[in-house]
């Protein structure tokens, strides 16, 4: 006996199997006795959330001053000559006929200088061929646009955007997308997931809710896992997250954009002054004063402030408008301003609710629910007594198959015992690599405890071939052939598992992993040792 | 049946042909299935789009359905104790209206949504993903056994299987979830266990070829009726453990899962045993022009 208990592959196997034990053992912690393994929602109660985000990363191949020629030509009805100086970079536009600023401002230029000449009117924009570009996809598609690079040029819209509008739009200014997934891909810049994926996480932390999971695939799509929230409550919670945006008010009806609610980096509790007047004050990025300030000159809020009132809309909902504060506009003249107060008036109710929408009114794009679910504790608690009833009985239904076939306690219980090994090893390390446990997991165990049994099958004949057990060199060339046999079966499980890690944002990758650790447990560390055991038991059966 | 007069009885090339039949009738089934909805099996809500809820039977299947009447309700049944109704696509609003209506009125509901983008997505990646695979484990198959003709019965059985189980799908009426992909991708794995051992001994073993099938045909059976018990466990529990307490339900994922190996790992046994085993006789027994290349290892 001494030589078998010498074998490496025992000690493995029965080194594997006392860690697992030490493992899964109930562990004391806070809500009690409590085992380190982690349930799938699906058991555990709790909802879940698919979120596709809108937007597009686009590379338009246009000549900028063909959009000028276009902008101008049409806006004026009249001929149009554009010259770009590269040196000042200046588009200078010669218009015929009398343009006054205001016409200019609509187009999106507010910061031109137009000069009468003769006939006609000159325009002097400073800015650069990105600049033109993106002003147009801004004011063609009504939607925020990043520039994301030169080399090609690029640009990201936020907004649920197709590729034949983005096309049709570029036809009319003689330019085109570049072909292909490069000229233009659905979903968002990595900055602008992760931006988003940030604003969740802090949304959710805030509200308390423990054990959330946000996830990120493909650069489109928000997965968001909520323990013990109903979906409804969750659909509340994230499935409209509001886009707040601040504007200043341009003429009687129309205001620009300023700012999205992702520049504001703080709100503090509303308060009220002595005089009774409620407001929020709240703290803008130092990016987010820059283009406050640089709005407030440009539409000449500073100088002449109640004509052009701040407003604030959550989802294109007026929420808030207000003047700039005389001290306030004479400041910005100056420098930006990170601190405001939204004063509200002696409404404090009204101040509370305004608070609410600064702080959660904060992604930069909009989202889409693509897929939802839930299941409740109660009901995933029974699950689990179920799925454990179904391994039981399993396991059972193999054993009494593998009795029936070799009648041999010696046999039989050895196999059973392996295979349950096997079942203690996928658990621990389930519970090591931190996997969450559900249905789809469960019942890829159980079929495992089936394959298991089969490889142990397998060995089992392959040695007891001609009816008894061979010795020496033939045992050992049996027990290889059986191995050969095993490993290419275990080798076509695996790859036939890859596709599940990438299907429907990995709902069954768990039952990939377990069908995958089952099989290289089995093949690397259980069935080995199952052989030597196996071997020698029969050889002390024939002596 | 004694496997050796099971195995040395007939004529090698009827019992492939009876495989091949079948396989034909399946095959068939799903051409048949293709050509009147565009897809080879009945898809089902993830993939089509809509809205699964499962809640408890308090009222009569006709008093749930008067509740619903303004959705898009495709089915609705008992799976035991619980009411498991599956809804066509609806506008986020009906969802949401949907979705409060239920958490309110039912005492633990089971909610699952799936979109149109998540559900075109999902097609899209089956389309791309199984095939792939599929390509993976021949090309792992050819590794294994270089001979090609014999890769290539490894290969047909495990296509046959998958289609075999998957037109039993469509017979009995389960449509394709997540669940049963998983399962008839499992199914390709497994259709390559019992392969493998019949080959190898064959190819490795020395004596007369009926006598290493029956052989090899002992063990196979041994093994994969090991595998169908465990999975028939899980089928049983998954579909009438209701019966035996009121607590219990059917498990949808579950029953998906067992049923689909079920059937594929039996469609498996006769692609091995009838077909394979018989192929390889004739494969063996053919006016040689060269020795088949692993036979004297």
């Amino acid at each position: 006996m001494t030589e078998i208990t010498r074998d490496p592959r025992i000690i493995i196997f029965f080194a594997a199997v006392f860690a697992s034990l030490l493992i899964l053992a109930p562990m004391p912690s806070e809500d009690g006795l409590k085992t380190r393994l982690k349930y799938g929602l699906d058991l555990e109660g709790g909802s879940w959330l698919q979120l596709k985000l809108q937007g597009a990363i686009i590379q338009p191949q246009v000549d900028p001053i063909k959009i000028l020629e276009k902008q101008f030509g049409d806006a004026f009805g009249a001929p149009v000559e554009v010259e770009w100086r590269q040196a000042t970079t200046e588009y200078h536009i010669t218009v015929e006929g009398r343009v006054t600023r205001a016409q200019v401002d609509d187009l999106g230029y507010p910061q031109a200088t137009v000069t009468p000449r003769g006939e006609a009117t000159r325009i002097s924009i400073a800015t650069s061929p990105i600049g033109v570009m993106m002003n147009y996809l801004q004011t063609s598609l009504d939607s925020d646009v990043r520039y994301l690079g030169p080399d090609p040029i690029s640009f990201e819209v936020r907004s649920n955007v197709t590729r034949e509008a983005l096309d049709a739009l570029l036809a009319e200014v003689g330019g085109t997308l570049a072909p292909g997934e490069a000229g233009f891909s659905e979903g968002v810049s990595e900055d602008t997931v992760d931006e988003t994926k940030l604003i969740l996480d802090r949304k959710l932390n805030r509200l308390g809710l423990a054990d959330i999971k946000v996830r990120v695939v493909d650069n489109k799509f928000i997965l968001i896992d909520l323990a013990g929230v109903t979906v409804t409550d969750a659909q509340e919670i994230v499935g409209k997250p509001g886009l707040f945006e601040i504007r200043i008010q341009t003429k009687a009806n129309e205001s620009m954009h300023v700012l999205y609610g992702s520049e504001i980096v703080d709100v503090s509790l509303p308060s009220g002054d002595r005089a009774g007047n409620w407001g929020v004050p709240f703290t803008l990025s130092e990016e987010g004063a820059r283009a406050f300030q640089k709005a407030a000159i440009d539409t000449g809020a500073t100088k002449n402030r109640m004509d052009h009132e701040v407003s604030m809309h959550l989802d294109n909902d007026l929420i808030f408008s207000a003047p700039l504060a005389q001290d306030l506009a004479a400041s910005l003249e100056v420098a930006p301003m990170r601190s405001m107060i939204a004063q509200v008036g002696p409404d404090s109710q009204r101040a509370h609710e305004l608070y609410i929408h600064l702080r959660e009114g904060a992604l930069p794009v909009n989202v889409e629910i693509i897929g939802s679910g839930q299941v409740t504790a109660a009901l995933g608690e029974q699950f689990k007594k179920q799925v454990l009833i179904a391994g039981i009985l399993a396991m059972l239904a193999a054993g009494f198959m593998v009795f029936y076939r070799y009648r041999r306690p010696k046999i039989v219980v050895p196999m059973v015992a392996t295979s349950f090994s096997e079942v203690l090893m996928m658990l621990a390390i389930a519970a090591l690599l931190n996997w969450q446990l559900d249905l789809a997991a469960l019942a890829g165990l159980i079929v495992v405890i089936g394959t298991g049994i089969d490889h142990l099958v397998i060995i089992t004949d392959e040695l007891l071939y001609e009816g008894k057990m061979p010795s020496g060199k033939v045992y050992l060339a049996r027990l290889s052939s059986a191995f050969g046999i095993i490993m290419a079966a275990a080798a076509t499980m695996i790859v036939a598992m890859l596709p599940l890690f990438g299907m429907g944002f990995g709902a069954f990758k768990s039952f990939a992993l377990i069908t995958i650790a089952g099989v290289l447990i089995g093949v690397l560390i259980a069935r080995p040792a199952y052989g030597r055991i196996i071997g020698r038991i029969m050889q002390e059966e024939r002596q | 049946m004694d496997p050796e007069t099971f195995i040395s009885k007939y004529e090698p090339r009827k019992m492939v042909a009876i495989s091949l039949a079948v396989f034909a009738v399946a095959f068939a089934i799903l051409g048949f299935t293709y050509i009147n909805t565009g897809s080879p099996v009945r898809l089902g809500v993830e993939f089509t789009g809509g809205t699964i809820v499962t809640v408890p039977v308090i009222e009569s299947e006709g008093e749930l359905a008067a509740k619903l009447a303004g959705y898009p309700v495709l089915d609705l049944r008992d799976v035991g104790h619980r009411y498991m109704v599956q809804m066509g696509p609806m506008s986020d609003a009906d969802y949401r209206q949907l979705s409060a209506m239920i958490t309110s009125e039912y005492r633990d509901p089971e909610i699952k949504y799936m979109g149109p983008v998540y559900s075109a997505r999902l097609i899209e990646q089956a389309k791309t993903y199984i095939p792939l695979s599929f390509l993976f484990m021949a090309v792992v198959i050819f590794l294994i056994f270089r001979t090609p003709f014999v890769a290539m019965t490894v290969i047909f059985a495990a296509f046959s299987d998958i289609v075999i189980a998957a037109a039993c799908m469509t017979v009995v009426g389960v449509s394709l979830s997540m669940g049963t992909v998983a399962a008839l991708l499992m199914l390709i794995g497994y259709s390559v266990d019992s392969n493998i051992l019949l080959n190898m001994r064959v190819f490795k073993r020395k004596g007369k070829i009926e006598d290493k099938i029956a052989g090899a045909f002992r063990t196979g059976f041994a093994m994969t009726t090991t595998t169908l018990s465990a999975v028939v466990a899980l089928f049983l529990v998954a579909t009438f453990s209701y019966l035996v307490s009121p607590a219990f339900t059917q498990i949808n994922i579950l029953f998906d899962i067992s049923i689909v190996l079920i059937f594929g790992i039996t469609a498996g046994l006769m692609n091995t045993w009838v077909m394979n085993s018989n192929a390889l006789r004739w494969y063996l027994a053919r006016p040689k022009k060269a020795p088949a290349r692993r036979q004297k290892r």
